[in-house]
């Protein structure tokens, strides 16, 4: 990836992050631990990741700040203890909000983007 | 946000350092958490698989995990962006309708703020809390120096300094329940060495003493909190009660007791004690909550910065 890519990569991050980690625990049956959450984002995609592990801590901890996870902690055999988090019910109502909102965004983009990979206008192409 | 890698960490342990070096100058409170979230993961990739070095996992955990700068950025910017985000509005929502109705409705929307009912039952329990910091601090204090020529000191004054940093984290957690100031989730991890060692690390480290201060001071605030809320809450109650007494006294309602309230004036009298009851609770009410700033900033200061 070049790092004019990467930049736009990160810029999109900042708010699809807690987008996604709301939505892992939303599907999930038990508690997770952000180890564990890692883990499962990193297998749900062949090469290089979206986003660092190291970024999801603090979007779990502000999100459990504003009262959409709940966190307990577990003590652990091999290191620190775990925080495991759960998706409340504000939780649940601000993914649905969220869900709503990233579908509408990405259908508007994809009017002007082209949703195929093929198509990928450059600021020249714009310019012509 | 440019991330610079030096060399890139080959422990767990260099791993945190670098992250603590790259968040130099943060709330103390976010390092904390930074490290024991970054420490919980690496041990648990470690863990994870048994079969490679610390060193062999540390060298691609730049690109798994994110470098130090990278992690040490997002800490940064989600805390910043959550703070904006998330703190107005929580005061003005707590605040309701009556915000925006002028003096009269932001001097009692205090009554709707959780901060100030929280500031008060920490107000209140200070008092039981302070009697027990200053018992630990003194006897832990007395009892070490006294025995220091015996070889039992040794052990018992690095047991009590552990104990004190069990107590430093347990008042962190209720200042933050009660204040909203934001404190540590864990323990400061101990030094590791041979016990003259972590003795040397303990009596150098400027924390061990200022929590010890703040134990010591906990004794005379928590009776200063402990009389201001009960002397303001029984006299606000008891205006507003003897009020409520004179007012059915000269409607000529029969109490089951003779009782003399002290106050004059007739209904006048009866109505502007109450008034002035009501005035005195939400008085106290706004103060209960500067309290509770004042102590955050006090223990920030005291058992995290050192």
């Amino acid at each position: 990836m070049s790092e004019a890519a990467r930049k736009f990569q990160r810029d999109l991050n900042s708010g699809l992050v807690a987008l996604v980690l709301l939505g892992v625990l939303a599907e999930s049956d038990e508690d997770l631990y952000g180890y564990d959450i890692a883990k499962r984002l990193q297998q749900a995609r062949a090469g290089e990741p979206l986003f660092k592990e190291g970024t999801i801590y603090p979007v779990l901890r502000s999100l459990a700040a504003s009262g959409w996870l709940s966190s307990r902690i577990v003590p652990s055999y091999s290191g620190p203890p775990r925080r495991y988090y759960r998706i409340t019910e504000e939780g649940r109502v601000v993914l649905s909000e969220w869900r709503a909102a990233w579908r509408d965004t990405r259908e508007f983009v994809d009017q002007f983007t082209g949703a195929s990979d093929s198509m990928n206008p450059t600021p020249e192409d714009r310019a012509s | 946000m440019t991330v610079t890698d030096s060399t890139p960490p080959r422990s767990i342990d260099d791993y945190l350092k670098a992250l603590r070096r790259a968040l130099n100058g943060a709330d103390p409170a976010l390092i904390q958490d930074a490290l024991s979230d970054a420490e919980a993961h690496l041990r648990a990739e470690c863990s994870a698989r048994p079969d490679q070095s610390e060193e062999s996992i540390l060298r691609t955990i730049t690109d798994s995990y994110g470098s130090p700068e990278h992690v040490a950025a997002a800490y940064l910017e989600t805390d910043q962006a959550a703070q904006k985000v998330l703190s107005p509005p929580r005061v003005s929502s707590a605040g309701g309708a009556d915000s925006s109705s002028g003096i009269r409705g932001r001097f009692f929307a205090v009554y709707g703020d959780v901060r100030s009912w929280t500031s008060l039952m920490f107000m209140l329990l200070s008092l039981f809390t302070g009697i027990l910091y200053f018992t630990v601090a003194v006897t832990g204090l007395t009892l070490s120096l006294g025995l220091m020529i015996l070889i039992i000191g040794i052990p018992f004054f690095v047991g009590f300094i552990g104990l004190t940093r069990v107590l430093s984290l347990v008042e962190g957690r209720l200042v933050e329940a009660m204040t909203g100031e934001r404190m540590p989730r864990r323990v400061k991890p101990a030094h590791t060495g041979g016990w003259l060692e972590r003795i040397g690390a303990m009596l150098r480290d400027l924390r061990t003493w200022s929590t010890l201060v703040y134990q010591l001071l906990s004794l005379p605030l928590g009776v200063i909190y402990f009389s201001i809320a009960v002397t303001l809450s029984a006299f606000g109650f008891g205006l507003i009660g003897g009020g409520v007494v004179n007012l059915l006294q000269s409607f000529g309602v029969e109490l089951p007791m003779n009782v003399s309230t002290g106050i004059e004036g007739g209904v006048i009298g009866a109505v502007a004690a109450m008034v002035l009851g009501v005035i005195m609770l939400t008085a106290l009410m706004h103060l209960a909550r500067a309290i509770g700033r004042l102590q955050g900033k006090i223990a920030k200061r005291l058992l995290v910065e050192g």
